[in-house]
């Protein structure tokens, strides 16, 4: 969600509530995945517009995204839904033959009717349902066990497998729309975001950290503590070290497909003391070291 | 589902939920007595709500309803068609 609203919509920042009113309307009537049922494209598209508009269609969401307050992704996430096409094939007290009744005097659509082509009775895989599921970032990395709740109350358990990426779709073989006739059921795709976490970030299959260091730790060296997603491990900061500088824990990283895991890159960030500090003041007065770290740079 | 439940999921009210089975637009299914909701009701009730949305009046959604009923069931035979034309297909050639 995180398109430009108005270019979703196609309107001009200055577009009027009506307008955008009208804008809204004429796409959402061409891609409504319920008025367009054989269209499987228009679904993520009807989301989209449909997110744009529950944020510029209300004036006072939209003062507050011009303002700046909240961004595109202030949207409303759409709701988790299943649409009315879903359930078209399975038949329910809505189902209406009006459209074909007639036709039921032909031949082989009688046959049809009764089951019986000439391949006897039909067979066919349900259709496969699909669901959305937001992961915190370490559930992501190290692997684990959701549930989903259906819109129906039944629940549904997702085994997260480790490395799992933001915007992966897992696919839940058989936990779909049961078959027709001896079809096999269909499944269930489940699309994964994952949250941010405060300190790790994700850079393919590394994780990338950045850790503070005391300025004692920096030119003398030392062991220090390091988060990684699996737990806290020791590492030797070596003397002489800058900020910026970057470490590699071996296999601290991502646990990949087969097996194999990334590395933690850990970047190096010198600290000083919160409060400023005679001793050191007058230690580094002392030490008149001159050197000009910005001799490389151009004016 | 509940009627309690359903109007939460459905984002309408308990009056409106109630105008809609009245009109017939929503036919739930009875558990001990007890109106009882299931998903297919709650697709259509999210269909009800995005034709309001989209300007559809009173009088124009259960028209827009009834042919998309329609267009569903002939998919629906549709579909089985092509399956029954592919299976006899398969039947032959083995």
């Amino acid at each position: 969600m995180a398109a430009d609203p108005y270019e979703v919509l196609g309107v001009k920042k200055d577009a009027s509530q009506s307008d955008i009113q009208k804008a809204y309307r004429a796409l959402a009537k061409k891609l409504h995945p319920d008025l367009n049922p054989g269209n499987k494209q228009a679904e993520e598209r009807f989301k989209e517009v449909a997110g744009a508009y529950d944020l510029l269609g209300d004036e006072k969401k939209r003062a507050r995204f011009d303002s700046g307050e909240i961004d595109a992704s202030g949207a409303e996430r759409p709701q988790q839904r299943q649409y009315y096409r879903d359930f078209a094939d399975a038949g329910s007290q809505y189902s209406n033959d009006a459209g074909f009744a007639d036709f039921a005097d032909d031949d082989i659509l009688s046959q049809i009717f009764r089951g019986r082509g000439r391949g006897g009775p039909v067979n066919m895989r349900g259709q496969d349902r699909h669901y959305r599921l937001e992961l915190e970032f370490l559930d992501a990395i190290n692997g684990a066990t959701q549930h989903i709740t259906l819109p129906d109350g039944a629940s549904l358990d997702v085994r997260i497998p480790a490395g799992t990426r933001d915007g992966q779709t897992l696919r839940l073989r058989g936990k779909g729309a049961p078959g027709i006739g001896e079809g096999p059921p269909g499944d269930a795709l489940v699309e994964v975001t994952v949250r941010p976490h405060r300190t790790f970030s994700r850079d393919g299959d590394n994780i990338r950290v950045e850790l503070p260091i005391s300025l004692s730790e920096a030119v003398l060296g030392g062991k220090v503590t390091v988060p990684t997603p699996t737990g806290p491990v020791t590492m030797t900061v070596p003397k002489w070290s800058n900020t910026g500088a970057v470490l590699r824990l071996k296999g601290r990283g991502v646990t990949r497909a087969d097996g194999d895991k990334g590395d933690e890159l850990v970047a190096l960030k010198i600290v000083l003391p919160e409060k400023p500090d005679p001793e050191l003041e007058s230690l580094i007065a002392k030490w008149g070291g001159a050197y000009n770290p910005r001799e490389t740079m151009e004016a | 589902m509940e009627a309690e439940k359903f109007v939460v999921h459905a984002r309408i009210d308990v009056r409106t939920l109630e105008t809609w089975v009245a009109a017939g637009w929503l036919v739930p299914g009875s558990v001990e007595g007890r109106a009882h909701y299931s998903e297919v009701d709650l697709a259509r009730a999210h269909l009800i709500n995005d034709l309001a949305g989209l300007g559809v009046n009173e009088a124009g959604v259960p028209i827009v309803l009834d042919l998309v009923d329609q267009l569903h069931g002939l998919r629906r035979v549709l579909r089985h068609a092509l399956a029954v034309a592919r299976s006899g297909q398969a039947g032959e050639s083995g």
